[in-house]
């Protein structure tokens, strides 16, 4: 196991709080620059090492764990730190997708450079605490750390229509997030564990299950609490809204990392803990779903906006996320896992290359676009490569594959026709995908953009911005040929804790 | 090496010459032309090597698993893999040679061959696939190639339309062949090919018949079969050579390996709808041929057409076998799969040379592509002349040529499957003769009728090697003497059906259509023409031909008139009614109520605020609320 003379999750979670709090303390904008360095890199190299590290032998439960005292004992909380098969890829996705944003953002020539990477540090270290927290009440809380900084960095850095955005982004993750802790509270409260330690909670509720009908409403709670926070349709509105206005780093990290919250909120929490009340819930959260797949994909089709169709893809792509889930097993829940993963990664890619294009096109138009890969070749080739990837197609997608493909699995095996629908996404998806990558790239020029060369000639993606890609390019494609690398600590938890879930569970349709 | 490292030595070496172009020779078109041709080479040492020195083989890794689902990927070679992996390879050789002379001077050459690569290397792992989700993913690969070669010219709007319309069609194939998988997964508890075989009495019929229609699908995408033939003649937007390696021998056939390689789960059902696509499929396309004028587009056609044979002759032969056969599993080299990959292996031969043929005749008359603006080019080059010749003697199935033979077994089992498919499919070749006979007097007697034709002159001798040698194995791939042993199994049992019952018949009917054909078409399109008999005479019935009976305008209506307007009208209720009324209505009701419409929209930290407050009501709510459910 771990050979470091300290504990890497908390060190994991600490830097980037620590650099931010640097920034926040006054230093100077080029040491701030520096040290803003390390605290992306550290998180990233940590999550690595536990990776590397994580022992073959955790037999499903929890490795690296630790615990530290935070003085809230009497209400069952401490700080208590470890990962499982499901936290583990999530904990390292997170580190490599903050890396590449923070390598991007401190390249990017953003206004108040100093008060960004501050707020994107701190936004950093509450993602990688989320995924490392055993306790439920700090992976609540990491949550609401990392979303407060992505409020203020909408407002204040957003591009068109950012008040509005970041008002009705507020609103309604607020709202889901309160949900959630009502839903989350009422665990620990009903539980009789004491404890908001996870491991304690599935203890005390193995033992003696809550009552059925308090689990169903529970799980209503969760349902909607985290729904609302993966953008499940119809409260999905605030996505491409909010995405179409944020910085393109805030919404790297958001859409790619911190929005998996809720998912990881099902596949961890929920679900194990709530194995009776979920059944009640999952048919109509299956069809939720499909509308995300294919009301969602359909609209997707008619964006004009670049920004605003990756914000929608995004959303279209939870809905795999979300069936997975409905299934009510182990394939589906490990299904989501490798899912978001491949999803976070992906859209990371996505809105960073998206932000590359607004820069040499200087709109976010696809119709006022055209011909830019005989300029900027590189650019083409990565954005077409991420495009592929998000569609699912193997090769530059295999990760995004394999997590379709085990959902798929599970749907047809749970869900029977409704794999239909979904499978449909493929074909929804390659339309949207390829037609985007011909009107940006291919083709001639718009007179609009050959009017904006005229003065802003365009230059193929600089160094500075080629690095963040392949960080998280060469990740995606490495995952995706060595899947196991994930799968097996994951298969390990997911034997562990999903027997009884599965045995609870119901077929969803004929 | 092992056989198991040879094979993926074999796999990667292309990927690797592809890669090391794409990251650092981007720019250099030596660089990455020598690299390219050095992988095409050394994949014909490396499969050359597996074909003839190494035994059949299987080998698979585990890759994933989770609950319930395991998934292997493996390679598997067998007679099958070694016939499909000689053509890729050598055929696949000869077109790199040509490419190097045929993209001489054009922008991108590095990117060309790089992509080239890429394709090799995706095709080889489909025929080595031995599961599948392994060739599943290659299928796409090689999809994902083919689209970077069709918009090779991707400043050129028709090129960029072409690609992505050959991708979306193709995916709507895949959609099938994806569900098929799931389901064979769940039928049989494996994706991998020899295990289904060997489960097969478990699954019900009807089960059985769904898989194999659903699989079918992705072969209906891939090989052009109606109703998803429409992407293949746009896909000739991309340069010539690739529509003879990629668009006429290799990958378009992947669908008949495909269908050969899953004969185990078919069933009778699924072979008669498999048997009339096949059908339709050949005569639709031989139609069609005669409303084209574009050189290219006419080989197309005929491609799709041959491919329709294919498709046909794998469910006849199939359906012949289950008639006859004492068990019903269609296990190892069936009749069918023996005649469609006979006829794959002799059409890669003689439509990969009249793509190179019609591509140096392009290359040489300054990329005139209209048959009535060609002509008079015999004389001019004798070299394409004298093997285009033969490639249109073999396609038409002129005695003792290759075709002949091929097109032969499959008119056979036709015969002793149904006389009203073998009338239509004969009728078929007809067709073949006729429209060939068109292109071939159109483009290459009479004289030159226009200014790039009149300067044509012979392709340099790094094009017309390839087509000679091209040509050898269109005329002589007919006969089972051809083959190495190693090769023979599949030839050998496809020209043993010619022993059948009821062959002089066949021969001389197939003969016949040949003769007639031919005749016909020197009679009807006079050479030196510069117009279109049928459109002068007919030209209502030409225009539908042109039109390509109207099935690519139904898709464009439906794609702009339907699909997209339905997607602007969900765009509108998404936007309008849920993001405007619902939701501003009801941000404005919690306004009303007291919350202070002030904090809502001057900053976000501040609404925050109000809202974590409100939050922590609502959250004292529920927590009481349940203290009074229990």
């Amino acid at each position: 196991m771990s050979q470091l003379p300290f504990d890497p999750l908390l060190a994991a979670i600490a830097a980037p709080l620590v650099v931010a709090l640097a920034i926040a303390l006054g230093l100077p904008k080029r040491f701030s620059v520096k040290l803003a360095y390390a605290g992306f890199t550290v998180p990233a190299l940590l999550a690595l090492h536990c990776w590397y590290h994580f022992p073959a032998d955790a037999a499903g439960g929890y490795a690296f764990v630790t615990q530290y005292d935070t003085g809230l004992t009497l209400l069952g909380i401490s700080l208590k730190l470890g990962l499982n098969g499901v936290s583990l890829p999530l904990f390292v996705m997170a580190g490599i997708v903050g890396l590449a944003a923070g390598l991007y953002a401190i390249q990017s020539s953003a206004e108040r450079l100093k008060l960004y990477l501050m707020l994107l540090l701190i936004m950093h270290g509450g993602l990688m605490g989320v995924f490392a927290s055993v306790d439920v009440f700090f992976f609540y809380f990491f949550h609401e750390l990392a979303l407060i900084p992505t409020f203020i960095m909408v407002g204040i850095w957003g591009g068109r229509d950012r008040h509005y955005a970041a008002m009705k982004l507020t609103i309604y993750l607020t709202l889901g997030a309160m949900l959630s802790l009502a839903g989350l509270i009422a665990i620990y409260v009903q539980s009789g564990a004491q404890s908001f330690d996870l491991v304690e909670l599935r203890r005390a509720l193995t033992a003696q299950p809550l009552a059925l009908g308090l689990q169903k409403y529970l799980f209503g709670l969760l349902l909607f609490g985290f729904g609302i926070l993966v953008s499940l349709w119809p409260f999905h509105t605030w996505a491409p809204l909010g995405y179409g206005a944020a910085p393109s780093s805030a919404a790297m990290l958001h859409a790619g990392v911190l929005k998996k919250f809720g998912l990881y909120g099902f596949v961890q929490i929920a679900l194990p803990l709530l194995p009776q009340g979920a059944p009640a819930w999952t048919p109509l959260l299956a069809w939720l779903a499909l509308g995300n797949i294919v009301i969602i994909g359909l609209i997707t089709i008619a964006q004009r906006d670049l920004k605003q169709m990756v914000g929608y893809a995004s959303v279209m792509h939870v809905g795999y996320g979300f069936l997975g889930v409905a299934c009510l097993s182990a394939l589906g829940a490990g299904g989501v896992v490798l899912f978001m993963v491949a999803h976070g990664l992906t859209v990371a890619l996505l809105f960073l290359l998206a932000t590359s294009v607004h820069h040499r096109t200087g709109t976010f138009d696809m119709q006022e676009m055209g011909g830019l890969a005989q300029k900027a070749p590189v650019l083409a080739a990565f954005f077409l490569t991420a495009m592929l990837a998000s569609i699912g197609l193997p090769g530059p997608g295999l990760l995004n594959f394999w997590g379709e493909l085990t959902i798929f699995m599970a749907v047809y095996n749970h869900a029977g026709w409704m794999v239909v629908p979904a499978v449909l996404g493929v074909v929804i998806s390659a339309i949207y995908g390829l037609r985007a990558v011909g009107r940006i790239f291919y083709g001639q020029p718009t007179d609009a953009f050959l009017a904006h060369q005229q003065n802003h000639p365009v230059a193929d993606l600089r160094w500075s911005e080629r690095v963040p890609v392949l960080i998280l390019l060469v990740t995606l494609i490495a995952l995706g040929l060595w899947p196991r690398a994930i799968s097996e600590p994951l298969n390990a938890t997911l034997q562990a804790v999903y027997p009884a879930v599965e045995a609870a569970a119901t077929r969803l349709a004929p | 090496m092992t056989p198991v490292q040879t094979a993926l030595a074999l796999l990667l070496l292309p990927l690797a010459t592809a890669l090391v172009t794409a990251l650092f020779f981007r720019r250099h078109a030596a660089v990455g032309r020598a690299l390219s041709l050095a992988a095409a080479a050394g994949i014909v040492v490396l499969g050359s090597r597996l074909i003839f020195f190494t035994d059949n083989f299987t080998v698979a890794a585990e890759w994933l698993t989770l609950g319930p689902l395991t998934i292997k990927l493996g390679l598997l070679v067998d007679d099958l893999t070694k016939l499909m992996l000689f053509v890729v390879a050598f055929i696949g050789f000869l077109i790199h040679v040509f490419s190097t002379g045929y993209m001489k001077g054009e922008a991108h050459v590095a990117r060309f061959f790089g992509c080239l690569s890429l394709f090799m290397f995706s095709m080889i792992g489909l025929t080595l696939a031995d599961d599948l989700i392994m060739l599943f993913i290659f299928w796409e690969l090689v999809g994902l190639s083919s689209f970077l070669l069709i918009n090779f010219y991707h400043d050129r709007p028709a090129a960029v339309a072409a690609s992505k319309k050959a991708f979306i069609v193709n995916r709507l194939g895949d959609f099938g062949f994806l569900l098929g998988i799931i389901l064979a997964y769940w039928a049989f508890d494996t994706i991998t090919l020899v295990d289904i075989a060997a489960r097969l009495d478990t699954s019900p019929e009807l089960v059985a018949t769904s898989i194999a229609l659903l699989i079918f699908c992705g072969a209906v995408g891939k090989s052009g079969q109606f109703p998803l033939h429409v992407w293949l003649p746009d896909a000739m937007e991309g340069p010539t050579p690739v529509s003879a390696l990629i668009h006429a021998a290799t990958m378009v056939a992947a669908g008949i390996f495909l269908l050969c390689r899953v004969g185990v789960i078919m069933t009778g059902d699924a072979l008669t709808v498999i048997l009339w696509t096949g059908v339709v499929t050949a005569l639709f396309a031989g139609v069609t041929a005669f409303g084209q004028r574009d050189i290219k587009r006419i080989l197309a056609y005929s491609t799709i057409s041959q491919l329709g044979f294919m498709v046909a002759a794998y469910a006849l032969g199939s359906l012949v076998a289950l008639r006859n056969g004492a068990d019903a599993t269609l296990a190892g080299i069936t009749a069918g799969a023996a005649a469609a990959m006979f006829h794959l292996t002799t059409h890669a031969f003689f439509k990969a040379l009249l793509f190179l043929g019609a591509g140096s005749v392009i290359h040489a008359s300054h990329h005139e592509q209209d048959i009535y603006r060609l002509g008079g080019l015999a004389k001019k080059m004798p070299v394409t002349f004298a093997t285009f010749t033969l490639g249109t003697l073999a396609l038409a199935g002129a005695p003792f040529f290759s075709g002949f033979f091929s097109k032969d077994a499959i008119l056979l089992l036709a015969w002793q499957y149904q006389p009203v498919v073998f009338g239509l499919l004969l009728f078929g070749a007809l067709l073949t003769a006729l429209y060939m006979t068109r292109l071939w007097s159109a483009a290459f007697l009479g004289t030159a009728r226009s200014e790039g034709a009149e300067h044509a002159h012979e392709s340099p001798a790094v094009m017309t090697i390839p087509l000679v040698l091209l040509a050898v194995g269109a005329v002589l791939a007919g006969y089972l003497w051809f083959y190495p042993s190693a090769l023979a199994a599949v030839p050998a049992a496809a020209l043993a059906l010619l022993q059948g019952e009821g062959h002089t018949l066949v021969a001389v009917a197939g003969s016949a259509a040949f003769v007639v054909g031919v005749a016909l078409g020197l009679l009807v399109y006079r050479p030196g023409a510069a117009t279109d008999f049928l459109q002068q005479r007919l030209p209502l019935l030409y225009r539908v031909m042109a039109e390509r009976f109207y099935i690519d305008a139904l898709y464009d209506w439906y794609v702009a008139k339907v699909q997209q307007r339905f997607a602007m009208l969900l765009n509108f209720l998404d936007q309008i009614l849920l993001a405007g009324l619902v939701v501003r209505g009801f941000a404005g009701l919690v306004g009303l109520l007291g919350l202070g419409a002030r904090a809502l929209h001057t900053g976000s930290l501040h609404a925050y605020v109000y809202w974590f407050l409100l939050g922590l009501v609502i959250l004292w709510a529920v927590v009481a609320g349940i203290f009074n459910l229990q």
